[in-house]
């Protein structure tokens, strides 16, 4: 067991991890962090996707181990001072999930889009969640609430 | 005609929304661990068939950390050995033993390990040590039915007896026809594949049992596991969490089982969290069929008849001879025949999954039709128009028939309620652009270099829920400030059936969703609902929740009468407030009244509605349903892409336009997967599955379709609930055949789902040649 | 199992030398992380190799030199991709529809994986070079000499990737890349990278076709027939077609993804629409 900080969402975390367990595993099983879900823990359904110094990662294929140095965002950090970050507001509005899973996945991974792209087209959308899966089949609406939550942010 | 509504027919949040866009929502795998609980892992068949002829887990057991080790030796057989009661089988997935030592496919339970953590638990079951006997086994459904094929399991013959529908007199139906059109088709193996992977957790204390799962069936399970492990209900609670997506998939499965008996073996709570690999292979998928289908029409697109044997794949553990499924009766003929056997094979059990049934028949159906109209030279349009099924037809198909049959041995007969079906074809026709496109038969819609176009069309129907899945029993509590506590035993699987059914109860006691209060999943606290599935929730559970409403309003009213001295028929609620019907100044709110002491009892009032309602099966509720697809195709590398959807849906009144779209969008996305990518692959050899995760089952993401345009004709049903019907699993069932028809539409071939670009490409050579 | 994360390459090379096979250098950890159930027995040493400063980009006497560690996101960045000779780089991994992929996946591990993934393709049509670290110094072994098979290649016990060199391309030489898939976020069924030179009255004076995924060996191939076709002659409609056909002698593998059929179908195509996209870029460089 190694023992190593991680830095979620603002708070720093110490735990002992072993090299083959992915930060996904660490956050939601020895962390309590549970919104980042983990559909299939091979990188394929996006469900598990955290910030890594802003930047979108499938945390199902980093090992927690080499995940010290960075300030890590999991969906529990957008609205960690009680209020909703401006995409959560759109998903609601917007209908933007059906069963809810692929949901936290979704938004943060638009949320990566929004930091880099305030004014994203349709197309930067869905490249931006194109490795994310939702099985309910809810992509138009989900496009709709990334497409309203850029208005929300961008204030009109 | 209903009357105005204030909440029904609005697309307002899901009441979960926030705990979803926070990822504070817990499925079963969320859910924080129990004092001293373990973790189990499964030791699963590398064979289609063998006998365990030797287990040795004494290694196992001595690794540090490992509380039990449960194989076939524990024989773990409850009092179902045989399966003769159906509906408390889990989801008609029947099987002996809950570990036998005979395995049935691949992946199927050999051993559990309950340890410490997972890594301990998985580092056991390497440790365990296993020799098999192989013995032969079937993949095929139609070498499982021949005399002689290896017996897929130890108990019954591998096809399970027909169950047969028939009316009139099918040959003379044939006789009497100018022209008759055969077809056989098959489709993929699709499955659930729902992102969730399930867990449970068991805990004993005693003999009293408590389990936490992601379900649809939260009471099913409760009357399983009363079942399986000889226990009174009230010593078994569930407690049933939302569901990452279900389509079918989680209802009392044999992992369930394993984790209680591996916790009682242990002594501890015990959770199982299923891996991917686990939920795509050793759960469940849909049914595979094989559809001989015959129809017989007049010269000028009469249909006169119409015959389908159904042969379905039921994989090692599948239970389904029907009458299990809805059955797409969407054209009214005089003369008809429908049979359907179940098959056993060595393969992956299959069971329902979203759109079951009608999904697959109306395929068939509707494939032949197309053959037909092109038979006579007739639009396939004008031909659904001619003869497709209508408000007060009979349901010659209905399950509910069978069941009156195999429980009162009577044959009543089941009407159909209401129809939008013609609206639907007719409108979706003008959205859709149809006689733009529709060149006529053998001329694709367009042609542009190499890019072919075609057009297609795909009607079906799907049940609102059957009577046969009993009474739903719903209370609502009003509190002291007129908020109140919906209690219901409806499964969240994404459909949104807690904000509906919150919705009808706000509507009839004039308070806003957000008033309402939903408490669901724990067999203790709610009311019984068998399952969630067949379309039930908005047609046949929402009946008992309106009248629990109508219940509590009854009351709220009484109550208010005495304090405004007024007849309780003569006063109203409206936006929290009652009041005199033609006077609206003379009331009282309801936190006001429900606040205040009455002068008798020298207390507040206390509100409690309730309703327990089965439905009667007579009169059939069905969603009807129209597709037109349009598919271009790539010639030059056999790729299609779909160009335009439009989905024209009759669910009665829409009770939330936001959630149904969101379910038509779904269904289109999930049934164009299955007609496009979405096939698990078996190996020939062995029987297992070679693509079981999704690297390799390619279910469709953002960027591989245009969203679908959806219309709904909303037909006022008397039946249901401020006029709906159900919606959740019909929008899945036209979309397969609408593309098909589409593709041949555009290359001249009948191709079968998946349709792949290697299908296309075969298609596409061998016509030129 | 052990982790190591060294602080310089020395290090690194000490531990790869003591554990040889056993040990498996990590940085992204798409392949380790996604395989992790199969190499938990095989493994005993997990060596991080991000401290080494091996994630640059930069051109050296012309030759664009790429750190093993460099990631796919920051290789499609970088200015030196965007436009000039080396866009395809940029280009290709455009193709990977998945953004969190791009972010994790290193060009040093997509050129060990050599099979599932698109960066070796376009990497053998441009002759790149592989160098590569031990305790005993670095060699350089080329692109079209590094893999021998399904997840083998020519690195000895103890050594590493540490850098991928593409040498500069000549005037007026443009790349292509192009791939087909079953869904948008998928593994290459099919992948091609095409690199042409014109000459005088814009003549093909040099090609370089590469096809992967699809081969029967697993590893990225050079369809030289469709080379052949190219060379000296001017690339018109029925050439470009000819050339395409050509590449059909790449043997295909026949799977539940796709059939040898199809995939050399795919080949073809993936060879035309590389060569349109090479030709027009080639038009384009002065």
């Amino acid at each position: 067991m190694h023992p190593i900080t991680l830095n979620i969402n603002g708070e720093k975390h110490e735990v002992s991890v072993r090299p083959h367990w992915s930060l996904a595993y660490v956050i939601r099983e020895k962390l309590g962090l549970t919104g980042t879900k983990t559909g299939c823990e091979m990188g394929t359904c996006g469900s598990c996707t955290v910030l890594l110094d802003g930047k979108p990662y499938f945390s199902c294929l980093r090992m927690a181990i080499d995940s010290g140095s960075y300030a890590i965002t999991t969906i529990e950090g957008l609205d960690a001072d009680g209020k909703l970050h401006p995409l959560q507001q759109a998903f609601i509005e917007e209908h933007g999930m059906q069963c809810g899973f692929c949901t936290p996945g979704m938004i943060i991974a638009a949320k990566a889009l929004l930091d880099e792209n305030p004014v994203p087209a349709e197309l930067d959308i869905r490249e931006a969640i194109g490795g994310h899966l939702c099985r309910c089949g809810t992509y138009m609406r989900i496009v709709k609430s990334i497409q309203k939550g850029a208005r929300i942010a961008r204030g009109n | 005609m209903g009357a105005e509504t204030t909440v029904v027919g609005r697309s307002l949040p899901l009441i979960d929304a926030r705990e979803k866009v926070t990822g504070r929502l817990k499925y079963a795998g969320d859910l924080p661990p129990l004092h001293r609980m373990h973790h189990a892992k499964v030791l699963r068949s590398p064979y289609a068939h063998a006998r365990v002829v030797s287990i040795d887990t004494s290694k196992a057991e001595a690794l540090p950390g490992v509380s039990a080790v449960l194989t076939h030796k524990d024989d773990i057989t409850g009092r179902k050995k045989t399966c003769n009661t159906p509906w408390v089988d889990p989801s008609f997935n029947f099987r002996g033993p809950m570990i036998s030592e005979e395995v049935c496919y691949v992946g199927d339970e050999v051993a559990v390990v309950s340890a410490v953590d997972e890594d301990t638990a998985k580092q056991a079951l390497r440790l365990i040590e296993v020799e098999y006997e192989e013995m032969p086994a079937v993949f095929d459904l139609e070498q499982s039915m021949q005399t002689g094929a290896p017996q897929v399991h130890p108990w019954g013959p591998n096809a399970l007896e027909p169950s047969l529908f028939q009316w009139g007199d099918i040959e003379a139906g044939f006789r009497e026809s100018d022209h008759i059109i055969e077809n056989r088709i098959t489709l993929g193996n699709q499955q659930h594949a729902p992102l969730d992977r399930n867990a449970c957790i068991a805990e004993w204390d005693g003999d009293c049992l408590s389990i936490w799962t992601s379900t649809q069936a939260l009471f099913w399970i409760r009357d399983a596991v009363t079942d399986f492990f000889e226990l009174s209900p009230n010593k078994v609670r569930v407690h049933s969490t939302p569901t990452g997506g279900s389509f079918g998939l989680w209802w009392g499965n044999n992992f369930m089982f394993l984790a209680i008996a591996v916790a009682r073996k242990a002594r501890r709570p015990v959770r199982l969290v299923l891996t991917r690999d686990e939920v795509q292979t050793t759960v469940k998928r849909r049914e595979r069929p094989l559809i001989d289908a015959r129809i017989g029409i007049k010269a000028d697109g009469t249909m006169v008849s119409q015959s389908y044997r159904h042969i379905m794949d039921n994989g090692a553990y599948g239970n389904k001879f029907d009458p299990y499924q809805s059955v797409a009766d969407i054209y009214t003929t005089p003369h008809g025949r429908a049979e359907f056997i179940g098959v056993a094979t060595n393969l992956l059990p299959a069971g329902c999954m979203r759109g079951v049934g009608d999904l697959t028949l109306a395929y068939a159906i509707e494939q032949t039709v197309d053959m037909a109209a092109e038979k006579i030279n007739m639009d396939p349009v004008e031909f659904r128009l001619k003869n497709h099924w209508r408000s007060g037809d009979i349901c010659h198909t209905s399950q509910e028939v069978l069941f009156a049959k195999l429980l009162f041995n009577k044959e009543p007969q089941v009407a159909l309620t209401s129809s939008g079906l013609e609206e639907c074809i007719r409108k979706g026709a003008g959205k859709f652009g149809w006689k733009e496109k529709w060149k006529g038969w053998g001329t694709p819609s367009s042609v542009e270099g190499i890019k072919v176009r075609g057009v297609g069309v795909g009607i079906s129907t799907h049940i609102s829920g059957l009577a046969f899945f009993g009474f739903n029993g719903i209370t609502i509590k009003v509190n002291p400030d007129g908020t109140m506590v919906l209690t219901t035993g409806i499964g969240r699987m994404g459909q949104g059936g807690d904000t509906t059914q919150a919705m009808v109860a706000a509507e009839v006691l004039g308070v806003e969703l957000g008033d309402v209060n939903v408490v669901d999943g724990d067999s203790e606290v709610c009311g019984h609902t068998m399952v969630t599935f067949g379309s039930n929730g908005m047609h046949m559970v929402a009946r008992a929740t309106k009248a629990a409403a109508e219940d509590a309003r009854r009351q709220i009213l009484e109550f208010a009468a005495r304090r405004l001295e007024a007849n309780p028929d003569d006063l109203d609620i409206r936006d929290k407030r009652i009041f005199v019907k033609g006077s609206p100044d003379i009331g009282v709110t309801l936190k006001e009244l429900m606040s205040s002491p009455i002068y008798e009892y020298l207390s507040p009032p206390e509100v409690i509605g309730r309703a327990s309602r089965g439905v009667e099966f007579d009169k059939a509720g069905k969603m009807m349903i129209c597709d037109y697809a349009e598919v271009e195709i790539d010639t030059r590398t056999a790729q299609m892409r779909v160009v335009k959807f439009v989905a024209y849906h009759d669910s009665g009144t829409i009770v939330n336009p936001a959630i149904c779209e969101n379910q038509v969008a779904g269904g289109y996305c999930q049934s164009l997967g299955m007609a496009m990518t979405e096939h698990l692959v078996f190996d020939e050899e062995s029987g297992a599955i070679l693509n079981p995760n999704f690297m390799d089952y390619k279910i469709l993401g953002p960027l591989d379709m245009p969203d679908p345009e959806i219309y709904f004709e909303q037909v006022y049903d008397e039946d249901g609930p401020f006029g709906a019907k159900g919606i959740g699993e019909g929008v899945t069932c036209a979309v397969p055949v609408a593309i098909s028809n589409a593709v041949y539409n555009a290359i001249g071939v009948r191709l079968h789902p998946p349709i792949t670009p290697d299908k296309i490409m075969r298609a596409l050579r061998q016509k030129s040649r | 199992m052990e982790y190591f994360n060294p602080g310089d390459l020395n290090e690194a090379y000490e531990i790869l030398m003591k554990y040889g096979d056993a040990a498996i250098p990590v940085a992204g950890s798409t392949f380790f992380m996604g395989h992790r159930e199969e190499l938990f027995d095989e493994v005993d040493a997990v060596v991080n190799i991000k401290r080494l400063g091996l994630s640059y980009i930069r051109l050296e006497k012309g030759r664009l030199c790429i750190g093993a560690t460099t990631t796919l996101a920051e290789l499609h960045r970088t200015g030196l991709t965007a436009k000039g000779p080396f866009r395809i780089f940029a280009e290709t991994v455009r193709e990977l529809k998945i953004m969190e992929v791009r972010n994790a996946a290193t060009i040093g591990g997509e050129v060990c994986i050599a099979g599932e993934v698109d960066m070796p393709t376009t990497l053998l049509a441009y002759d790149a070079d592989i160098v590569i670290g031990s305790r005993n110094g670095t060699r350089t072994v080329s692109m079209s000499e590094f893999h021998k098979g399904y997840l083998k290649n020519a690195l000895q016990t103890g050594e590493m990737v540490i850098e991928v060199q593409v040498p500069e391309p000549g005037r007026r030489t443009g790349g292509g890349f192009a791939k087909f898939e079953r869904t948008a976020a998928d593994l290459p069924i099919v992948n091609a990278a095409v690199r042409l030179t014109l000459g005088r009255g814009d003549r093909c004076s040099d090609a370089r076709v590469a096809v992967g995924a699809a081969t029967v060996s697993g590893i990225p191939q050079r369809a030289d027939a469709a080379e052949k076709v190219l060379l000296d002659g001017t690339l018109d409609d029925e050439r470009i077609r000819k050339a395409a056909a050509a590449s059909n002698s790449i043997e295909c593998v026949n799977d539940f993804r796709a059939s040898a059929e199809l995939r050399t179908l795919w080949v073809e195509c993936a060879v035309e629409d590389a060569i349109r996209k090479a030709l027009t870029h080639a038009g384009e460089e002065k």
